[in-house]
């Protein structure tokens, strides 16, 4: 992958600083509803990001315009999502089919998917990780941890 | 008073009531060492349990488990770089580059030591000055605590990293978060977009789990295969005793966090953080090498362990006293105390010494045993844990992750925001943002709003009730000088360099 | 098919046992939603109370306490608000707090959303004043915010809350004008009292008890001297007409069938007179004044229309 023919529009800063840009202006919108001391800080910080989001844009282009090549964010984009997906899909889980049968499930699964793989340990390991969280915080401290929405309708 | 400090000694002593004590120490360390649970969440979660329980033994429970855990933070900040509570962030500055060069048990026994010492003189100035205290804080209303949170934010100058325009962006992030939820004075709501569960602010737990702990998580998943960052082989521990003489030299540091710690402390709201934050920098500031810290400066843990650990008993000075904690810990204990009808005030001390006095004993004796049940036993096993195969600890760490926020409040909610605040940090992470300004934003930012409002309430809209008092003009005297102190010093030396090169 | 054959043993255990072919309430346990985080004061009342009330049901029922914090209670409200009508879920209620969020909020939830059981806890509004304003009489306070209208900042815990309609109804009765000044909550609107950075504070008579000599209290808003601190004097008794205070009680969905009702409320009288209990909740700060069924409900229309009332005039946000 050679640096030569990427856009210079989508260096990772660059875009990072359209992006602060753009957020903090849709925040902005909603502080011409509240009363004006209650919109000064809000509203300070927000200009304060889109003003330092400018200034990141052009150094980050001017960089661009010299010839510097973009930091390199990370070397297995795919993993990283692949990671991202798996943690949100665990949450959602937990969330929807309940906290225990997600995590015999997680665990296990997302450890395999990055690489260990000594089916021994990861039974080990996912029983002594349940167990010990059941025991401290279910029986220990009767404390509730999400059953699972659609069993409950 | 002090009749009635030795009065209660015997009681502290009842076989359940110390081992309350030593029990919550080691439950600490652990909430503390495991990404995601905070002293606060394993405090809150216990309150319930101490109806049922004798006075000293639930508190002996709750001020083992706040020393413990506000040590046990810096055990994943040292080792894996996510500070284990909120507190330990600092911690993150020179323990981990310490971990890295293979002195990680070093430094953990730095920050025992220092976290122990940071306990005992804050016990100490619970047990000896709380009345005295007291008064300090009467002396700071809104207007004085407003130039606090100042300070405090001003201190983000020394932790924007090389790019100050990022730090700035990262300073703005962690205060426009703060002011998410209901008006400190009015209680409309702000940028909430009508969802009940933002109308009491973002917790700073959520926070601090989802921008520290999840890319260090996706960190260990993206490169599985080596091993090597985590040594714990290399960890370098030695008996203490032999690293004990090492440590001589900061005495000055403890010295120093220890007041730190404590001051803040007794003024409520800030917390923790701020106290490690602000020791790390004055440590620094006086350091004859500063350009070393950041790069493994042990004397960095010192700083921030100590002053993390010596706002524990203080913040209970305000507590006791005048029923305002001094940080989110000491609100939780607070109602740990209400469970047992000890109501906060002047009459608490007199009404029941036994209970009040034998607590801070309790104090006291966690601190201590900090050394001995943290030095060795729970550090090694600790690391050792942290030695597991890198997917396999990824994974744990999640489950911890989503434990810890969803019991904030039992809600899944708090789960789907962390993981949209960890989104953010992995790009902040990888872009080089610093993270410690949005801690420090998100923690001070409404709290310096909501106290100048209240100080320009007071003064009718007028903003000269700022400068009213001599508390307030000393705050802002010291603000400007720590700020422009350190930029004139450098004009000085560079212009001292420039001369040396001309002669 | 399991869990059909153990539901029709028990049943068939129950009809043997009672001879009846109903089961009587409560036959699990029963949950209580406390809208606040435990410890807090409201906590504390539901905790204290709820082994009395498992008492007074008798046939081993028990009450399970369960924090929903957020939103001053708003989130563990709405969630009573929404449950089944079958006796298992109650909640803790706030007044005036849980009618004021209906007004000056967005809630799925209106007066008629519940089955009023009982309120437990009255703790009356407190003057107070800073030692070192000097306004040590009503009658000097009120003079010095005749004299100079706004001059007297106010601490109080919140907008909205039983200390601000306090302070509208004093303002009323008394044609004057005072500064709020809304702390986070009321032990930081005490400390800037006792620092003498606000000059006037309205508490709650727990809240001031065991402080009475750092401050100067002026006046109890109630009829009569309360059994909580009988030394103070009331406002009533030095001409000033004002009764307020902030209550906390327990409430269940509307449309609660009747028998589990008639069980419920008589626990809750029998709760009153228990002399275990109102020490308890005396030793926790908790001023009890037992209001049941309907006049709890009265009371609450009351104290929404007030704070109707007020918001129509001087809205607060």
């Amino acid at each position: 992958m050679s640096e030569g023919h990427k856009n210079r529009f989508l260096r990772p800063e660059t875009l990072s600083a359209v992006g602060i840009l753009v957020v903090a202006a849709g925040f902005l919108i909603p502080t011409t509803d509240l009363r004006s001391i209650s919109a000064l800080l809000p509203a300070a910080m927000l200009i304060g990001l889109i003003i330092l989001s400018l200034l990141l844009l052009l150094s980050d282009q001017r960089k661009a315009a010299a010839g510097e090549a973009p930091e390199k964010v990370t070397n297995s984009p795919k993993r990283v999502i692949g990671a991202f997906c798996l943690i949100v899909a665990y949450a959602v889980a937990s969330d929807l089919i309940g906290f225990y049968i997600s995590t015999v499930i997680a665990v296990p699964t997302v450890a395999y998917v990055f690489g260990f793989r000594n089916p021994l340990g990861l039974a080990i390991a996912t029983a002594i990780v349940v167990g010990s969280i059941w025991l401290i915080f279910d029986f220990g401290m009767s404390q509730d941890f999400p059953t699972g929405r659609l069993w409950q309708n | 008073m002090y009749s009635d400090l030795l009065h209660a000694l015997p009681e502290v002593f009842a076989l359940t009531n110390f081992l309350a004590v030593i029990i919550g120490v080691l439950a600490g360390i652990v909430v503390g060492a495991m990404p995601g649970l905070s002293a606060t969440m394993a405090i809150s979660v216990l309150v319930p349990f101490t109806f049922g329980l004798e006075p000293l033994v639930a508190l002996g429970l709750m001020a083992g488990i706040y020393n413990g855990a506000m040590y046990g933070g810096a055990i994943p900040a040292v080792l894996l770089r996510i500070p284990g509570t909120p507190a330990a962030v600092a911690t993150t500055f020179d323990g981990y580059p310490m971990a890295q060069k293979g002195q990680g048990g070093f430094a953990l026994q730095v920050a025992v030591v220092s976290s122990s010492i940071g306990g005992i003189a804050s016990a100490f100035a619970l047990m000896l000055l709380a009345p005295p205290l007291s008064k300090v804080t009467l002396l700071f209303g809104p207007a004085e605590v407003f130039w606090v949170a100042v300070f405090g934010l001003a201190s983000i100058i020394f932790l924007l990293g090389g790019n100050p325009v990022k730090g700035l962006i990262s300073a703005c992030f962690g205060v426009f978060v703060s002011v998410i939820g209901s008006d400190p004075i009015y209680g409309n709501d702000r940028f909430t977009f009508g969802q009940l569960e933002l109308l009491d602010g973002i917790n700073i737990v959520i926070l601090l789990v989802g921008l520290y702990a999840l890319p260090p998580v996706i960190d260990l998943l993206e490169t599985p295969l080596k091993t090597d960052s985590v040594e714990g082989e290399k960890l370098g521990t030695e008996p203490i005793w032999k690293a004990l003489p090492k440590m001589k030299g900061y005495w000055k540091t403890w010295l120093r966090g220890s007041f730190i710690g404590i001051w803040i402390g007794i003024l409520p709201g800030a917390g923790g953080s701020m106290a490690a934050f602000m020791s790390y920098n004055e440590a620094r500031r006086s350091s004859k090498k500063p350009e070393d810290w950041g790069q493994g400066e042990p004397e960095g843990v010192a700083a921030a362990e100590t002053a993390n650990n010596a706002d524990t008993a203080s913040a209970l000075i305000p507590a006791l006293t005048l029923g305002i904690p001094g940080t989110a810990v000491a609100a939780v204990m607070l109602g740990g105390l209400l469970v047992h009808g000890l109501q906060p005030g002047p009459m608490l001390f007199r009404d029941n010494p036994d209970v009040v006095f034998g607590f801070m004993w309790q104090f006291l004796f966690g601190a201590i045993l900090l050394v001995l049940l943290g030095g060795s036993l729970a550090t090694n096993s600790f690391a050792r844990l942290l030695n597991l195969p890198r997917p396999l600890l990824g994974s744990i760490i999640i489950v911890l992750m989503l434990i810890g926020v969803y019991s904030i409040h039992g809600r899944m909610f708090d789960v789907y925001m962390m993981l949209g605040f960890g989104a953010v940090g992995w790009v902040m992470d990888k872009l080089k943002f610093p993270l410690p300004p949005v801690v420090l934003g998100l923690i001070l930012g409404a709290f310096a709003e909501e106290n100048l409002r209240l100080a320009l309430r007071i003064g009718r809209g007028d903003w000269a009730v700022l400068f009213k008092n001599t508390t307030s003009l000393v705050l802002v005297a010291l603000t400007v000088a720590v700020v422009i102190g350190p930029m004139l010093k450098r004009r000085f030396i560079d212009s001292r360099k420039k001369e040396g090169e001309e002669a | 098919m399991h869990k059909l054959f153990q539901k029709s043993a028990l049943v068939g255990a129950f009809v043997l046992a009672a001879g009846a072919a109903v089961a009587e309430y409560p036959e699990k346990p029963i949950e209580v939603i406390v809208g606040y985080s435990a410890g807090g004061g409201t906590d504390v009342m539901a905790r204290t109370a709820a082994p009395f009330i498992e008492k007074y049901l008798g046939d081993g029922a028990s009450l399970v306490v369960k924090n929903v914090p957020g939103a001053s209670g708003q989130i563990g409200v709405t969630e009573v608000a929404n449950a089944d009508p079958d006796g298992y879920t109650l909640g803790t209620f706030n007044l005036p707090g849980m009618m004021a969020r209906t007004i000056d909020r967005e809630a799925d939830y209106d007066r008629e959303s519940f089955t009023y059981l009982a309120n437990v806890v009255n703790d009356p509004n407190v003057i107070v004043t800073a030692k070192s304003s000097g306004l040590d009489t009503m009658d000097k306070l009120i003079a010095a915010a005749k004299a100079d209208p706004g001059a007297i900042t106010v601490g109080m815990s919140s907008l909205g809350g039983d200390d601000h309609f306090m302070l509208i109804k004093l303002e009323g009765l008394t044609e004057s004008e005072f500064t709020i000044v809304p702390f986070k909550g009321s032990a930081p609107a005490r400390t800037a009292l006792m620092g003498g950075h606000v000059a006037m504070g309205i508490l709650n008579i727990s809240e001031v008890a065991s402080f009475q000599e750092e401050l100067n209290v002026l006046g109890v808003a109630t009829p009569e001297r309360s059994d909580f601190a009988p030394d103070l004097p009331t406002l009533q008794e030095q001409g000033y007409d004002v009764v307020n205070g902030s209550m906390r009680g327990f409430v269940a969905p509307a449309g609660l069938p009747d028998d589990v009702v008639a069980k419920l409320d008589a626990a809750f009288a029998q709760l009153a007179s228990d002399p275990d209990f109102l020490q308890a909740m005396k030793d926790t700060a908790n001023p009890v004044e037992v209001v049941r069924g309907d006049e709890f409900k009265a009371l609450t229309s009351e104290l929404y229309d007030l704070a109707n009332q007020v918001w129509q005039e001087t809205p607060w946000n």
